[in-house]
């Protein structure tokens, strides 16, 4: 029996008179690897903000591991083990690769407050930076300034200091955007490894490349105008030319192969 | 190890000072070492914290009616109970408006503590009994771990003593901080310096984190406070105006914003600065902020960050 | 009797606070920017506006345009936005600490170039605003010079909405204001707008200290003392916004000629306690927006 990780529930999300999300309903169990897509301005992005506590919701519930988490807010979420990335890659600009990814482990592990101890003595800590960094093969970048890195490392960075929480489920905001075709199936695999390794349970990704979701995806969300209107396997997806049309406009001519 | 070092070396320098240089000129570097200890604190708000507070002259103020009120009107010399009299009160209002205050990031948080100065500023006119109105209190001269040098003068206790009091001070200060930056904490507040948002994310309750920084600096500058009281005999109105605040964050971007040593760095240059233009031209005002100005396009990391560069540069 | 006064004298003191203030949101609409330098900017222009309207007086003027030479003077010594604008370009882009500590320089800086040009000794006009004589109102007499002030802001005002709601200049000066990059992709010519805006800002502020010259000494103590007014009334009304600042500066105003009559010693704390409160229960302002 497949275990429920994430619900949302009928989930409603407005801009002042403008609806970015209406009744959002599905389900993400344990193993999964969604995709979800959409036109732009579909409310992709406002999603992966209401399910990660960065907006309220204004009707509808979103329930995590069995519990409502709606009003806990970003950094009690993250705790709990749902975390995120965003679109625009973001590290910080004055921190090495090593601080960057420590303080999602500091924070794992309550040391957020530990105000008279210096993070580099904390061993636990930095062994966990060490495996998590390791994963995603940055092992021999850790004391590099992380606004030196190539932009693919970045996004590995960005995500790498989120895979200190040890989340169960992950939501991914176009972690490929910006990179160049050639490199996007090496940071996917890199990345999915990576989260494997590292026990996540499950990915969200939004994602516009066709040719990733084919082949990482194991489910298909589709949202249009805020409201879902697809929630499939890809094979199913991939075979709907009316879904397509929807949601992509058109039929990547190798996706199928 | 460099920092070790570094600190080491300018430990020696003040504490050789008093033998270089006359009594006039130690008790001018009695202000910097209160300076230095205040702007420690403002310091990791502002340049770790990245949040600037148009009105922390506020809790320098509070350190120093806290020992005025204490010692004139109380009747408390011993300057250890004066000191954390003054941290309590400062911690306690810094945690009070502290809650309003980070409600704010930019310039909505600097307008916001600017208003909470003003507010002091006028409370401290208002309240004469208490504090003296528009002239303030003059500080009767404390005791030093129950030793009240009554045998001394003025100077000779202010070059003596109370010099090494403060140094002393200044020196543990800064050691605390020192650690506090290098904490798990001090990540955390750099990291929502550079990214509020991602580092809610990782798990880092912002608001809180920002909070403790804002009480910390609120303890340091009444620290510093009420050690620059001491030193200038009084504590006046003045000390908690606005145009002080900014001042205050002028010295911390003249050494370096964000850098440990930048503190005191800034509190000494201001320092000989401010004295050497005043002695040459009435025109001083006009002469800081020009050059305010200039290190603010071409040096915004300050004196110590025109220092590294020439390291570098001579590496190289 | 001395309500009517008390409120004559508070919607001067407002007239004159919104002509600053106004400067000071249009510049931060637009450019993002708290320009602490309004506060010199209102000491100077009525330190100008004095001395040339003595210069003019020593020329044979007529004292009856004691006000049109006042505005134009005002209006000139505005055009030392352009040199602060020149110096504040360097840091645009940058962090907006940086931006508010530059006009902190400048305020340092405008201090001894005030003491400089008119010494340490508070300036006064002599007994002026008699020249337009009073006005008897159902027993009540108003000097006709503040009420000619007092009108002078409303046309500011509604010069000011036309401007930036009605014209295609207010058109790019909104975009701007919206997302400056955006509207450069636009076609606007952004460093000429923040050019424009600013000096257009230093004008209000120099026109509104000229105008208060006839009713008031300038002295040194200005610069820094209208900040403080300047600031509760932009944290009332809400940063940015020109509407905030014409509400702002009536409470402001208000309060101020409130507690100078009855609580002297309050005067500040009671204008910050509002502030404050204001911010509890709209925490931007009456008028203003979130930060983006």
């Amino acid at each position: 029996m497949t275990e429920m990780l994430l619900r949302a529930f009928e989930v409603t999300k407005r801009y002042g008179a403008f609806t970015a999300l209406s009744g959002v309903s599905f389900d993400i169990t344990k193993g999964e690897v969604v995709a979800v897509v959409g036109p732009n301005g579909a409310g992709k992005t406002t999603l992966v903000n209401t399910l990660s506590g960065l907006f309220l919701p204004d009707e509808g519930d979103v329930i995590f591991e069995g519990r409502s988490v709606k009003g806990l807010g970003p950094s009690a979420l993250a705790l709990r083990g749902l975390a995120r990335s965003f679109q625009l890659v973001t590290v910080y600009p004055s921190f090495t690769v090593e601080e960057m990814i420590a303080v999602g482990a500091f924070a794992r592990a309550g040391e957020t407050f530990r105000l008279l101890k210096p993070a580099g003595v904390y061993r636990r800590e930095r062994d966990e930076v060490r495996e998590v960094a390791a994963a995603f093969g940055l092992a021999h970048r850790l004391t590099t300034p992380c606004a030196s890195l190539s932009q693919g490392e970045k996004k590995l960075v960005d995500i790498a200091s989120a895979l200190t929480l040890r989340p169960r489920l992950i939501l991914l905001d176009e972690p490929t955007s910006g990179i160049s075709s050639a490199d996007k199936d090496r940071i996917m695999e890199t990345l999915l490894a990576a989260a494997e390794r590292l026990g996540v349970e499950s990915l969200v990704l939004v994602e516009h490349d066709m040719e990733l979701i084919a082949r990482y995806a194991t489910r298909v969300v589709g949202l249009k105008a805020g409201s879902l209107v697809a929630d499939m396997p890809p094979d199913a997806f991939f075979r709907d030319p009316e879904v397509i049309d929807t949601l992509v406009g058109k039929v990547p001519h190798n996706a199928l192969g | 190890m460099k920092t070790t070092l570094a600190f080491l070396a300018v430990l020696a320098a003040f504490a050789a000072a008093p033998f270089a240089l006359g009594p006039y000129y130690t008790t001018l570097i009695i202000p910097i070492l209160a300076y230095a200890i205040a702007l420690i604190g403002l310091n990791l708000l502002f340049g770790y914290g990245g949040l600037l507070s148009f009105g922390h002259a506020m809790f320098l103020a509070i350190g120093a009616y806290a020992s005025a009120v204490m010692g004139a009107k109380l009747g408390v010399r011993s300057f250890e109970a004066q000191l954390i009299v003054a941290m309590l009160a400062s911690g306690t209002v810094a945690g009070l408006i502290g809650l309003l205050c980070l409600r704010y990031t930019t310039i909505f948080f600097s307008m916001l503590t600017l208003a909470f100065g003003m507010i002091f500023h006028s409370f401290l006119f208002k309240f004469y009994d208490l504090t003296g109105g528009e002239s303030g209190i003059s500080v009767p001269r404390p005791s030093l771990f129950g030793a009240s040098h009554a045998g001394l003068s003025k100077t000779a206790f202010l070059v003596g003593p109370f010099y090494w009091y403060a140094l002393g001070l200044f020196a543990v200060m800064f050691l605390v901080m020192a650690l506090v930056v290098a904490s798990p904490f001090g990540l955390a507040l750099k990291a929502a310096r550079d990214n509020e948002r991602k580092t809610a994310f990782l798990g880092v309750p912002v608001f809180w984190v920002r909070y403790v920084a804002f009480v910390l600096s609120g303890i340091y500058c009444a620290v510093g406070g009420a050690v620059l009281a001491v030193s200038i005999g009084a504590a006046d109105p003045e000390l908690s105006f606005w145009t002080q605040s900014g001042n205050m964050i002028f010295i911390i971007i003249l050494g370096g914003l964000g850098q440990l040593f930048g503190p005191v760095v800034g509190a000494v240059s201001f320092t000989l600065l401010q004295d050497a233009l005043m002695a040459n031209t009435q025109y001083w005002r006009f002469a800081l902020g020009a050059i305010l100005a200039l290190i603010i396009i071409f040096a915004p990391r300050g004196i110590l960050g025109l220092i590294t560069r020439a390291l570098d540069w001579r590496r190289r | 009797m001395a309500t009517v006064d008390l409120l004559f004298a508070a919607l001067f003191n407002a007239a004159v606070l919104f002509l600053v203030t106004a400067g000071l949101q249009l510049i931060f609409g637009v450019q993002r920017i708290v320009n602490l330098t309004a506060g010199s900017l209102y000491a100077l222009g009525a330190y100008f506006g004095a001395s040339v309207f003595e210069w003019f007086s020593a020329q044979g003027g007529s004292p009856a345009l004691l006000l049109p030479v006042l505005i134009l003077s005002g209006l000139l010594a505005g055009q030392v936005g352009f040199v602060i604008e020149r110096v504040l370009r360097t840091v645009y882009g940058r962090d907006e600490a940086f931006q508010l500590l530059m006009t902190f320089a400048f305020v340092l800086m405008f201090q001894d170039v005030l003491r400089y040009v008119w010494g340490a000794q508070p300036r006064l006009l002599g007994d002026l605003p008699s020249v337009y004589g009073t006005l008897a109102v159902g027993g009540f007499t108003f000097p006709v010079y503040n009420l000619l002030v007092m009108l002078s802001a409303l046309v500011v005002a509604g010069l000011l909405y036309w401007l930036i709601e009605r014209t295609s200049l207010g058109h790019v000066v909104r975009a701007t204001a919206e997302n400056g990059r955006m509207a450069e992709a636009l076609g606007a010519n952004t460093r000429r707008i923040n050019t424009l805006v600013f000096v257009l800002g230093s004008m209000l502020g120099t026109v509104g200290g000229a105008l208060v010259i006839p009713t008031t000494a300038a002295s040194l103590e200005m610069p820094i003392a209208l900040i403080v007014e300047a600031f509760a009334v932009v944290v009332i009304g809400g940063l940015g916004s020109i509407r905030g600042a014409f509400l702002g500066a009536i409470i402001v105003g208000v309060l101020r000629a409130l507690s100078l009559t009855y609580f002297p010693e309050l005067e500040v704390m009671s204008i910050y306690l509002v502030v404050i409160v204001v911010l509890v229960v709209r925490p931007y302002g009456l008028f203003g927006k979130a930060e983006a």
